[in-house]
């Protein structure tokens, strides 16, 4: 087995994948050292509850497919990578069987309007007009988020925001506040906010997080019509990401976990993982967290002393700790609310348990201080899309549950809460769907934030592997001087989501971590100049 | 009377087995070529411990078409089976102190290459190493095998 | 980007033979894609964590016993993609209700030492038909395993011609007649001894009360000291072969479902998949699922001769038992109370529990071909012991094995969706009786995994045949599965069949994928670089 490279990365999660396929494109013999048995990370997809109901335990929509750079110069389509992108796709329903709201993908957005009218016709006219004024949204929020990081980003998305919606008295002052103030200023209907509140949390964006406002009218409602599923299962995305790496000579070598990183005159020169030296005689990078990088693997004694207490003080959670559901079902979820619109039967992801903006907000400040939140979810029945994930007849429901940080609950608790969560939530969801009974579910399981922590080292069970705060984002992330994706030792990179822009399946740390590293080695840039990143 | 491993030897084994095959009613028509490696293993006084003598037989419709001593692995010619044994071994099945099927089934010799052929042509694969093995009248002017303590 | 529709080879599933196939193929100069139906390759080569975190099973393929015997692991560089085999010291144990235990070891002293205490005679002929065995061994796999097979008539008339049965103590042509029992009545006297022996050919799938089976048995001893473990679970196997495809230029896509052979003429000119995609063939595709499958399903009927059709429907023979598993997280490994007599049963990979007697074995087959749950024996493989990274420090994993029926007579394989969790505990009780250390408290968390649940996540293994088809004198070499089929090629031309449905047999042999290999390789005169003599 080879083991010098000239480059070698920590963790085969979709970043790592990402940049090893461009280093590897580059002309660098690039090998990954991946931990787990299976590559990935957060692009997984496991069938572990019955046979052929395959779950996303991580990573379940993709909004990035049409701005991700890898796709397109790694033809990833070539590769096996198919997606769907449902008409139907965010909607929330009621266990009184009011009308449900359900927002639809972009081309749709007469059907959105009407639905949304039900409660409010100003709701609708100002989620349509938001839906408009970022329709084209996506190579500017590319060019942000696939370049380096760099100050004033904040800022400028505060004039953006200013420049976008001027005309309705928005000003650049306004990115301060939280996302909970702007939904509320910007709707008026319960049924709205509640289903917006709930939306905007799911991409970690606390709700009560100042300084996030601006996500509410620019990002999000982007996102929020171009979500697609990966066919077969988000991991079908790390299966063709690997299959270009292959096809570039990239090495995985899994189940491998790295001890150490090896730094010689000031510069990391390899890794010591299971008792064998792989060495790097170019670079090193990473997906793992910078605090695990830096203090268990460098070693204080490399860093400087504010890199150290940065490293040592960076945060995980609370605000986008998920647990993730398993549901085998006889028959996907029917609604009360679709006597009304029986597109809420058939939508990508439905928001169950909340009745009112206050359920919502209760469950998610909950959540945030460490109590496990009455039973609530945004759901995924995938199977309605891609018949694949479940056998012929049958669904596969999975969901997102808010949940406290791993070190709030001890282990006891979160078994207790294995064992007795799904079947509150479903008591819970019955009420909604009435046929949602144990009857309906062959079997089922749930994946929490403990486990989390152990299967990817996503520590508090954060999607994010690093909380996403303002002091914490943009060139702010992991830290100031960290910003750049370079680690404070020569040859030493962050490619993970713990860097800019963050978690997500866009792969922006590991295609910018290849800007950086390019930069330092004088390899090709990878800016294709049309598209501008 | 030719000494074993020399020129009049090999002689001698070819002509052993063009006789034999030719008697035999349906000889099959196929061609191959047969590396033989016989490797010294301090006992037999003939090959060197360490060294390798090999050597290249051709058959052709069962008959011998040529033969040759090689010092190593030819890249040009292609071979179909390859026979690998200690010299004790092979020395012995040249003095029929030893069968070669039993040397074969015992893994004594190593034999590569297509199998079902050899399984096929049973009857034409025992008359060859019969021929081989009891047909030639080999002189062993430094002892003649089994050797003192092995075999 | 535009789909590439047309490859020289079509592969129909990523399994370690589909995916053998495929490397060479590609390494051949072929266009080659391998489909797959699941979200993962590797169809029986599939480890998972299904009981916790960081505890990764091996749901089928555990043990490799043809590593270094199988052309393709070098031809491959299986172990340059990084792949560990370890061969375990104490490979298997049988631990016997009087509290006496049998060890096979690596070192055969030791486990002729362990034969001895039971009884010394048949010590010395197990000695003898090892030493034989062995010997003959090499001649055997490059004769009967890793060619296109001879029909049983060739076989029997050279081994005639040679006069094997006069140089051979153990070798005979009645073997072709005989049970494996009765081969091991004829030789050994301890009923232990014959116990463990007999077990031994089961878990190979050679049952020891059918006909004629006892003719490969003197192979199956030949390797009883080659186990091993693929290292971090088998399913890394499965990403090395692909790696070795995806290198060459080869491409596999999961989540690819074949639904259909495209025939043209009666040659095989594609596949359609069940998402409308259609792939086009130059010139082979190659099915490594079952023969139902390929002939039932993707082949149209009116593309094969009708009594071949009907031979497919009546004459393919299935196992008739399969496996049930438990797969366990174990924070302790087990200390049986039978390492008193001999300490090493601590230290074996594989224990067999309780089994006296070939009697034993007999009533249980009686049983469980009868569709009924016999009280539990199962075998207990802990890989831990012997793969420190299957398991966090500290803990293991557990796999027990019974033999069961596929359809239980009161319910048929349905059942078993009730019936798992409370077999899977009395499997464990048993365990418990043998190493009382393993409590409740030992156990963090275990998952059953049925023969119902095989034919559900495999479906090419039909009624959970875990070997895909069955091994008996019948079922083996030219005729396996069906004389039709005996030589990889089909009434179709261009199509084959390169899977364990074809000789050798199921396992992780690599055989039926390699002699597919040389028999595509003639028909297309692809030169065997493979092939060095």
């Amino acid at each position: 087995m080879q083991t010098t490279y000239d480059a070698i990365i920590i963790g085969a999660g979709h970043n790592g994948l990402c940049l090893a396929a461009y280093l590897a494109r580059a002309g660098l013999k690039t090998a990954i050292v991946e931990r787990r048995h299976e590559e990935g990370g957060g692009a997984n997809t496991e069938d572990p509850v019955v046979p052929g109901f395959r779950f996303n335990l991580h990573a379940n929509y993709m909004e990035f497919f049409d701005i991700m750079p890898m796709i397109k110069d790694f033809d990833l389509e070539n590769c096996g990578l198919r997606s769907i992108t449902p008409e139907n796709q965010a909607g929330i329903a009621f266990s009184d069987g009011r009308p449900p709201i359900v927002l639809h993908r972009k081309d749709l957005l007469d059907k959105t309007h009407a639905s949304i009218s039900r409660y409010s016709k100003a709701d609708a006219d100002t989620y349509v007009e938001i839906q408009k004024r970022t329709k084209d949204f996506g190579p500017l929020l590319a060019f942000g988020m696939y370049s380096l990081p760099f100050d004033g980003m904040a800022e400028g998305q505060a004039m953006l925001l200013e420049q976008m919606y001027g005309d309705w008295g928005i000003t650049a002052k306004d990115a301060i506040k939280t996302p909970k103030v702007m939904i509320d200023e910007l709707y008026e209907s319960p049924e709205m906010r509640t289903l917006m509140y709930r939306v905007s949390v799911e991409f970690g964006v606390g709700v009560d997080t100042a300084g996030f406002a601006s996500m509410i009218l620019l990002a999000v409602p982007w996102m929020v019509g171009c979500w697609r599923l990966a066919k077969g299962g988000t991991h079908t995305l790390a299966k063709a990401m690997s299959q270009a790496c292959y096809a570039h000579g990239v090495d995985l070598i899994e189940n491998t976990e790295v001890d150490r990183i090896i730094v010689e005159d000031g510069r990391a020169v390899g890794v010591v993982a299971r008792g064998t030296e792989f060495r790097a005689t170019k670079c090193v990078a990473t997906n793992a967290d910078p605090k695990q990088t830096l203090i268990e693997q460098v070693g204080e004694e490399h860093l400087p002393a504010n890199w150290v207490r940065r490293a040592k003080n960076f945060r995980f959670g609370p605000s986008h700790v998920l647990a993730t559901p398993m549901f085998c079902l006889y028959d996907a979820p029917d609604y009360k609310s679709a006597r009304w619109d029986p597109d809420i039967n058939k939508t990508h992801y439905t928001v169950v348990g909340y009745d009112g903006p206050e359920d919502c907000i209760r469950y998610i400040r909950d959540a945030y201080s460490g109590i496990v939140p009455q039973p609530a979810a945004g759901t995924w029945v995938n199977s309605l899309w891609d018949p694949s994930q479940a056998p012929p007849g049958r669904h596969a429901a999975t969901g997102w549950y808010f949940f406290p940080s791993a070190s709030e609950l001890s282990t006891e608790e979160w078994e207790e809460v294995r064992e007795t969560y799904n079947d509150r939530f479903l008591d819970r969801w019955a009420q909604f769907a009435p046929n949602m009974t144990r009857d309906n579910v062959i079997a089922d399981e749930l994946y929490t934030p403990d486990q989390m922590e152990r299967k990817n080292y996503m520590w508090e069970g954060d999607f994010s592997n690093g909380e996403m705060a303002l002091d914490q984002m943009f060139a702010n992330r992991p830290w100031p001087e960290a910003a750049t994706y370079r680690l404070g030792v020569d040859g030493l990179y962050l490619c993970g989501p713990s860097a800019y822009p963050g978690g997500g399946m866009h792969a922006a740390p590991g295609y910018n971590a290849y800007k950086a590293i390019a930069e330092d080695l004088d390899l090709p840039s990878p800016v294709v100049t049309e598209r501008g990143y | 009377m030719p000494d074993v491993y020399t020129t009049p030897w090999y002689e001698a084994v070819k002509e052993a087995i063009n006789n034999a095959v030719a008697e035999l009613p349906n000889a099959p028509t196929d061609s191959f070529t047969i590396q033989a490696e016989i490797v010294g293993d301090g006992a037999s006084p003939y090959v060197s411990d360490g060294d390798t003598l090999r050597f290249l037989i051709r058959l052709e419709g069962g008959q011998c078409a040529w033969y040759r001593e090689i010092d190593a692995d030819d890249p040009s010619v292609k071979l179909d089976y390859r026979f690998t044994g200690p010299a004790t071994v092979f020395d012995e099945i040249a003095a029929a102190a030893q069968d070669p099927i039993d040397a074969a089934l015992s893994g004594a010799i190593k034999v590569r290459g297509d199998m079902r052929f050899l399984m096929r042509q049973a009857e034409m694969v025992q008359v060859l190493l019969d021929a081989y093995s009891k047909r030639v009248d080999t002189t062993w002017p430094n002892g003649r095998p089994p050797y003192n303590g092995v075999g | 980007m535009t789909l590439k529709d047309t490859y020289d080879a079509i592969i129909i599933g990523a399994g370690h033979n589909g995916l053998t196939l495929g490397a060479y193929l590609a390494r051949s100069g072929l266009d080659v894609i391998v489909l797959e139906r699941r979200h993962e390759e590797g169809g029986g080569l599939c480890s998972e964590e299904v009981t916790r975190a960081g505890f990764v099973h091996n749901m089928h393929a555990n043990y490799h016993t043809f590593v270094d015997m199988a052309p393709p692991v070098a031809d491959l560089d299986v172990r340059g993609h990084g792949i560990e085999y370890v061969r375990p010291e104490v490979q298997m144990a049988s631990i016997f209700d009087d509290g006496s235990a049998l060890t096979i070891h690596t070192d055969m002293e030791k486990t002729l030492a362990s034969m001895s205490r039971f009884n010394e005679e048949d010590a010395a002929t197990f000695e003898r038909l090892y030493g034989e065995a062995h010997g003959f061994v090499d001649l055997l796999l490059g004769t009967l395993m890793y060619q296109p097979p001879l029909n049983v008539k060739e076989l029997t008339k050279a081994l005639a011609t040679f006069g094997v049965e006069d140089r051979s103590e153990f070798l005979s042509v009645k073997l072709r007649r005989e049970t494996i029992n009765q081969f091991l009545d004829r030789h050994f006297k301890d009923d232990r001894i014959k116990a463990h022996l007999a077990f031994h050919g089961a878990v190979c799938a050679y049952t020891n009360d059918v006909p004629g089976l006892a003719i490969g048995y003197p192979l199956l001893v030949g390797k009883i000291d080659n186990w091993h473990i693929c290292l971090g679970g088998s399913h890394r196997l499965a990403h090395a072969l692909w790696r070795d495809l995806a290198q060459h230029g080869g491409v596999m896509w999961s989540d690819a479902e074949v639904t259909n052979i495209v025939v043209d003429g009666n040659r095989a000119v594609g596949v359609r998949l069940a998402d409308g995609i259609e792939l086009h063939a130059r010139k082979l595709v190659a099915s490594t699922v079952s023969v139902e499958q390929t002939f039932l399903e993707f082949v149209d009927p009116g593309d094969i001769p009708e009594e071949f059709a009907h031979d497919v429907k009546t004459k393919v023979v299935h196992k008739d038992w399969s496996l049930f598993s438990v797969h366990l997280a174990m924070s302790a490994f087990p200390e049986y109370v039978a390492a008193e007599f001999d300490p090493d049963v601590n230290r074996a990979w594989v224990v067999n529990l309780g089994i006296d007697s070939p009697a034993k074995l007999n009533r249980d087959w009686a049983e469980i071909r009868a569709g009924r749950l016999v009280d539990p024996q199962p075998n207990a493989a802990v890989n831990s012991l012997y793969d420190p990274t299957d398991a966090p420090p500290g803990f293991a994993t557990g796999l027990l094995r019974q033999f069961a029926p596929f359809a239980l007579a009161d319910g048929g394989e349905g059942a078993w969706d009730d019936m798992g969790r409370w077999y899977g505990q009395k499997c464990i009780d048993t365990w418990r009786r043998y190493a009382p250390n393993l409590t409740d408290d030992a156990i963090v968390e275990w998952s059953v995994f049925t023969p119902h649940d095989i034919a559900r996540k495999l479906p090419n293994m039909v009624r959970g045949d875990w070997m895909m088809g069955e091994i008996s004198l019948a079922n083996m070499l030219d005729t396996r599965p069906l004389p039709e089929l005996g030589q990889y090629r089909t009434p179709v031309e261009g199509l084959y069949m390169a899977g364990s449905t074809q000789h050798p047999h199921g396992f992780i042999t690599f055989g039926p994928g390699y002699n597919a290999l040389q028999v595509i390789a003639e028909d297309l005169d692809i030169e065997k670089w493979w092939q060095q003599i």
